[in-house]
């Protein structure tokens, strides 16, 4: 999994790239963690080119997204599609994620 | 050890090598400068004592030849008889003592007419002078056909005659200066006779032979025709003449070099001398006699000094290599002792005793940092595999652990089949093959009342040991749950409920909960985010669809719906978790629900655990070898209708 990030205004981007299962989701948590405690508050993961999520990297959005809310900030998903989306579906996790079409549209509410 | 001893032999070769090639060199080019400059002033010596010995030779000629000239012009100028010729002679004679002996030779009968031959003749004769009449002590040859006598004659000038023995004169080896007088008459001029003066050449040899030069050297007096008259080689002194030497040495060179040396010209030459040495030799003409004066300087002895010189020299030098070898060796050794110890220690390192003692080197220089970087290494080798043992051991403890936990984990899932022998109305067959050695998935059934049968399958969101941990709460709660509350929806809310309290770690899982009547085969079901189970009915194969519901876990207070369908006899319902459809194989490609479906179609229906192995064969054949990466949990239920027996 490729991770790279960018930050906008109010929000860091975060970008995942390729499959989040049980051996990448940790790169993904010890990033999250980084930023948080550099003081990031608000995410917005664009989940554009991600291929793949299994149950462990549900575990970890979870996870994060659970922190950050614990510190007033905001984790919004952007870009959720395909098979990803179906397993939020299916898990019923979407429904406690706002999802996001575009990156634009989540930053707008941040504006 | 043996690379450090080369180091030091390597430095001493190199350096003896250097500085023997340099010292050679300036010893050499000191010879040869010594040798140019000697042999310059070799020359100048050389010439100036020919010179002197020249002058000397000349001088003593000199005073004979003027004492003959003096008595010839007396004879011409003044009257004489026989009285006053002898006493003119004789006093001559005494009172020359480079003169030997003198005569006054008449032509015949030019002293009177009687007389044909008159020659009277005065000599030394061991310390007195005697006199003889040569025109009868001669014995073979009367007087005028002697050299001395008819060279000058006839040239009508005075002379000096090639060296002779005097037979029945002098008796010795003599050479003779012969002046013709004249007298004069009716303004004619009429030879009268010669006046003869006679210089032993033993005085000239001596002059010659006196001369010393060097310890070998010498010098020599050739005549006109090469005659040799002085010498060191006493036997070849009027016997031999410089050109019978040459041939019968055959050295047309030496014959070459008495050519030139005849000329009467000087010259400084490097030849070898009659007596076969190389030298350096100066030779010079006598003038008056048309003779030729050689100095012989040995080169041997010549450049003893130089030689003597040289050798002292190389014997500093020697001296200085061996030190400066010395030198090296000590410091090269000392240098590389360190090094030698370093690699002794390093054996000793590299068989794997990390506690030997490096050698102290208290330097900075590369050597001291060379041994406190081995040190430093050596310490973290030591750090290292204390670490690394340390660590080993941990996993293996570890490993061993995870093995039991993993073989608890799979002792608490129901795994006697079949489970319940005396019910004929449902088979139920489970299997859970985990990807680590403990995995997170898990299944059970377990009856809530006499009719009602509770199955589930759950799928919590993590590997390993949390993962193992969750799952254990999570299945104990499940069960007492559903024994308790009997309701689909309700247990899950409430283990939800039980779960999401202090929940940090924000693990969940999913479930799938039914509870099948075995009366009428009515199957009430609820899901928290678990994959649709798939209902095999004879001539149909279909996910059930179905309220997705949330996870539960993570959040309080989630609803979930109960809904229900209804089994008839046969149909089969197959539960499973993502570890089937999401099976890959080498490709990246995923098992995926469209295969599952394919192979439940084609699957054996007859028996529950023939169509679980059915699909776990299919998944194995499709991902090859590839590794296992989810836990694969599958659980088939098939209704029979209802037990009449009951």
């Amino acid at each position: 999994m490729i991770l790279q990030h960018n930050k906008k205004m109010e929000a860091t981007i975060v970008a995942l790239e390729g499959r989040m299962d049980a051996i990448t989701s940790s790169d993904y948590e010890i990033k999250m963690k980084g930023l948080i405690a550099s003081g990031e508050r608000n995410f917005v993961v664009d989940f554009e080119k991600l291929d793949y999520i299994s149950s462990v990297g549900l575990r970890a959005i979870l996870a994060t997204a659970k922190q950050i809310r614990s510190r007033n900030g905001k984790f919004l998903l952007a870009n959720v599609h395909g098979s990803v989306k179906e397993i939020f579906t299916i898990s019923g996790l979407g429904s406690i994620f706002p999802f996001y079409d575009s990156i634009d549209s989540a930053m707008a509410f941040f504006v | 050890m043996r690379a450090s001893k080369s180091i030091v032999i390597k430095l001493i070769l190199v350096i003896m090598l250097s500085c023997t090639v340099i010292f050679s060199i300036t010893l050499s080019y000191n010879y040869y400068r010594s040798s140019v400059i000697l042999e310059k002033e070799l020359e100048n010596n050389a010439r100036n004592l020919a010179l002197s010995l020249v002058n000397r030779v000349e001088a003593e000629l000199l005073s004979v030849s003027k004492v003959a000239d003096g008595m010839s012009r007396t004879l011409e100028i003044c009257r004489y008889d026989k009285q006053n010729i002898h006493s003119l002679i004789k006093t001559t004679v005494e009172q020359n003592p480079s003169i030997y002996g003198s005569t006054i030779a008449f032509e015949p009968y030019a002293f009177n007419k009687t007389r044909r031959f008159y020659a009277p003749y005065y000599f030394r004769d061991k310390g007195t002078i005697q006199f003889k009449p040569l025109e009868e002590s001669y014995n073979y040859l009367q007087y005028i056909y002697w050299d001395w006598y008819q060279i000058p004659r006839e040239l009508g000038r005075s002379e000096w005659s090639e060296p002779y023995f005097d037979e029945g004169g002098g008796n010795i080896l003599m050479t003779t200066y012969s002046v013709p007088f004249y007298e004069v008459h009716d303004g004619k001029k009429r030879l009268k006779g010669v006046v003869s003066a006679d210089i032993g050449l033993e005085s000239l040899t001596k002059l010659i032979s006196s001369v010393k030069i060097l310890k070998s050297g010498y010098a020599s007096l050739y005549s006109r025709t090469g005659m040799v008259l002085a010498h060191p080689l006493k036997e070849a002194i009027m016997n031999e003449t410089i050109f019978n030497i040459a041939e019968e040495r055959k050295d047309p060179l030496l014959r070459e070099f008495g050519k030139k040396m005849l000329t009467g010209e000087s010259g400084f030459v490097h030849f070898k001398s009659l007596t076969g040495i190389k030298s350096w030799i100066y030779y010079a003409p006598i003038r008056s006699t048309g003779w030729t004066l050689t100095v012989v300087f040995p080169e041997t002895e010549l450049l003893e000094n130089v030689r003597k010189l040289s050798l002292t020299m190389a014997g500093i030098g020697i001296t200085g290599i061996i030190f400066l070898t010395l030198t090296v060796a000590f410091i090269a050794s000392s240098i590389t002792k360190p090094l030698r110890q370093l690699a002794a220690a390093t054996q000793v390192v590299a068989s794997g005793n990390f506690e030997v003692a490096l050698p102290d080197v208290h330097t900075k220089d590369e050597v001291g940092i060379l041994t406190n970087a081995f040190q430093m290494m050596t310490k973290s080798l030591k750090e290292y595999i204390r670490n690394l043992t340390e660590t080993t051991a941990a996993k293996e403890r570890i490993q061993s652990e995870l093995k039991v936990a993993a073989d608890i984990q799979l002792s608490l899932l129901p795994r006697i089949f079949p489970p319940f022998p005396d019910h004929n109305d449902f088979d139920i067959f489970a299997l859970m093959d985990p990807a680590k050695e403990v995995g997170g998935d898990f299944y059970d059934f377990f009856f809530i009342d006499r009719d009602k049968l509770c199955f589930l399958i759950a799928d919590v969101s993590d590997k390993g040991v949390p993962a193992a941990l969750y799952m254990m709460v999570t299945k104990t709660l499940l069960k007492s749950e559903g024994q308790r509350l009997g309701d689909p929806d309700i247990i899950l809310s409430s283990v939800n409920n039980i779960l999401a309290v202090d929940d940090d770690s924000c693990m969940f899982a999913t479930v799938f909960l039914a509870v099948l009547d075995l009366k009428n085969g009515e199957v009430r079901f609820a899901n928290a985010g678990h994959n649709p189970p798939v209902l095999v009915k004879e001539h149909e194969v279909k996910c059930l669809s179905l309220h997705t519901g949330f996870v539960i876990g993570p959040m309080p207070d989630s609803c979930y719906k109960t809904e229900k369908i209804t089994l008839s006899p046969g149909d089969i319902l197959f539960l499973y978790t993502d570890g089937v459809t999401e099976a890959k194989n080498y490709e990246e490609m995923l098992f995926g629900e469209k295969r599952l479906i394919e192979s439940l179609n084609k699957a054996p229906t007859d028996s529950v655990k023939e169509m679980i192995y059915s699909i776990r064969e299919n998944v194995r054949i499709f991902s090859q070898d590839c590794s296992q990466s989810d836990d694969i949990t599958m659980l088939a239920i098939k209704y029979n209708g209802p037990d009449e027996t009951k």
